[in-house]
């Protein structure tokens, strides 16, 4: 049992972690990669 | 009523934003390919925070926290499994790289390259039938955890779900994906802050030390170990890696991310960065449900576990972690992350709504017609029969999502409808892809057999759910084979598609 529970704290701390940290990284560069989406949305649309 | 003026500020704030926003995507909308998959434009970010937000909405933080309450620490095997199955899937590639190369823009459509146009109806009818029905238990869910974490009384439930959903299928029927993508953009980066934020006043407030001794002295060792629970065990893990390898590759809300990516290589990416996400998504809402068990969970055992007791009343273990929520989170806060958790739902349930009514559009109505011997649409008729059964789908989710409630576990329950059909895709796909022997007669046993394999035992024999969805994989499995090896070989017509650039004559 106490292995697990062990277990279960560092993937908990783990799986924090990672939730926060790609949290920051894709709202710091999710903005222009959206912007280009639709960038290329609109080149799309004028070329139909 | 626990919200202050300050608290419906933020809320209204952020629906009028997101509606907005929403709209606003009705303006990239070119042909039905813009309104399915984007026009195929999704870059790493935005393809991680949508895919994201499109798996993780109220709905998930609740029945994760209520398999939290019921099974403590063990229950994060489940979390564990799905998180490493996208990590692993993300890494090689399996199903979704062949899959982006093919340019689909539904599951179902699959089955039409690889087997035949009459498979594809009948994926397409299990499809829909089983993926509405999962998504029928959502609102009612949702309601209740508005209502207890915002103090509005039950009779008002019915009204706000159905304004919120109204607010929802606004923007999905003008701009489709566009709009759900971004409006999922800024839904993920709410709900994220939220589910921190959430996180650290659970821990701050119960304590670790009071969870861990809560989950010791309440379940033992079956609360940390998953194969000595008795509701888990070796059949529960198996059948869960199948599971979850089926929901990342065929799930048609999680495929649609996949077909819109820009290339493969971006569809890998996406599907390993959030497999990380998909870590911290079932593990932190099952950590909230193990601290509203420290919190509440005092009253009478109901299958072993105390039921929660709250200003004297018993509460059912899933309705647990919302009334945490109302007690611990003060004015401001408790805004924010009611905003946030408006913001998963309505990501989810966008996401959902175009997922479910693509299928019944691009695999049910325009096959049939063709059938029929009809006149095949044009892109703008495609764009209005997918409107038209976006509506559908609405009214079918608020008359059965209010007034149907799933019993046992909710996880559970989702993942047996999701079975009906993830059983025979999931294997008449990977047949398909890596198997040259495989044949249409295959992908109808296999699709037959694995949704008679998840209902019958469940809803006639009452099984327990992990032999089900066991016997469910296993029946598809022996289906396709044997369907397969009697019947002859279909050819695949990809290699032909894949040289032609897509399936430009389906359109």
């Amino acid at each position: 049992m106490r292995y697990w529970e062990i277990f279960w704290t560092a993937s908990l701390l783990v799986s924090g972690g990672a939730f926060a940290f790609i949290t920051v990284v894709v709202i710091w560069k999710g903005g222009p990669d959206l912007r280009q989406m639709l960038r290329q949305l609109r080149k799309q649309n004028l070329q139909n | 009523m626990s919200f202050t003026i300050l608290d419906w500020v933020i809320v209204i704030t952020y629906l009028a934003g997101s509606l907005t926003v929403g709209l606003l995507g009705k303006k990239y909308l070119g042909d039905v390919s813009h309104y399915l998959v984007a026009g195929r434009e999704l870059g790493l970010y935005v393809g991680i925070a949508t895919l994201a937000a499109t798996e993780i909405g109220t709905i998930t933080f609740m029945y994760n926290a209520e398999l939290g309450y019921r099974f403590g620490f063990a229950a994060f095997a489940a979390a564990m499994i799905s998180g490493v199955v996208m990590i692993f899937v993300g890494r090689t590639g399996f199903i979704i790289s062949r899959f982006r190369q093919l340019k689909l823009m539904t599951v179902p459509e699959y089955f039409e390259v690889r087997y035949s146009r009459g498979l594809r109806l009948v994926t397409g009818i299990l499809v829909a039938l089983g993926g509405i029905l999962n998504m029928g238990v959502f609102l009612k869910i949702e309601g209740e955890f508005l209502t207890i974490v915002s103090g509005i009384p039950a009779r008002y439930l019915v009204a706000v779900m159905t304004g919120i959903l109204l607010l929802e299928l606004l923007y999905t029927v003008a701009g489709g994906m566009v709009s759900v993508v971004i409006t999922d953009f800024f839904q993920y980066a709410l709900l994220s802050i939220a589910t921190i934020l959430v996180t650290i006043y659970s821990v701050h407030f119960v304590g670790w030390g009071n969870i861990v001794h809560k989950v010791t002295v309440t379940m033992g060792a079956a609360g940390f170990s998953p194969i000595a629970s008795p509701k888990f065990g070796w059949t529960f893990l198996a059948w869960q890696i199948l599971l979850w390898l089926s929901i990342v590759t065929c799930w048609q809300t999680t495929a649609m991310r996949i077909f819109s990516t820009r290339s493969p290589e971006i569809s890998k990416r996406v599907m390993t960065w959030t497999g990380f996400i998909f870590l911290g998504r079932g593990m932190l809402p099952m950590l909230w449900g193990i601290a509203a068990l420290a919190l509440f969970g005092s009253g009478v055992l109901d299958k072993g576990v105390p039921l929660p007791m709250v200003h004297g009343h018993a509460l059912a273990p899933i309705d647990a972690m919302p009334a945490m929520l109302a007690q611990i989170l003060g004015p401001g806060v408790r805004g924010i992350v009611v905003a946030g958790m408006l913001a998963a739902t309505m990501s989810v349930n966008s996401s959902y709504l175009l997922g479910w009514s693509a299928v019944i559009s691009q695999d049910v109505v325009l096959p049939l017609r063709r059938i029929m011997g009809k006149q095949q649409l044009s892109s703008r008729g495609q764009l209005v029969v997918n409107r038209v059964a976006n509506l559908f789908v609405s009214l079918f989710l608020m008359f059965w999502g209010l007034y149907y409630t799933p019993p046992g576990a909710v996880y559970l329950y989702l993942n047996i409808t999701g079975t009906i059909f993830l059983a025979g895709a999931f294997v008449s796909v990977v047949g398909g892809l890596y198997w040259k022997r495989a044949g249409t007669l295959g992908g109808y046993l296999a699709m037959l057999m694995g949704a008679a394999g998840a209902i019958i035992p469940f809803f006639f024999l009452h099984w327990n759910e992990n032999v089900t969805g066991f016997a469910a994989f296993g029946l598809a499995a022996v289906g396709f084979c044997a369907g397969s090896l009697i019947g002859r070989p279909t050819s695949p017509n990809r290699e032909g598609m894949l040289a032609t650039g897509g399936l430009k004559e389906l359109r």
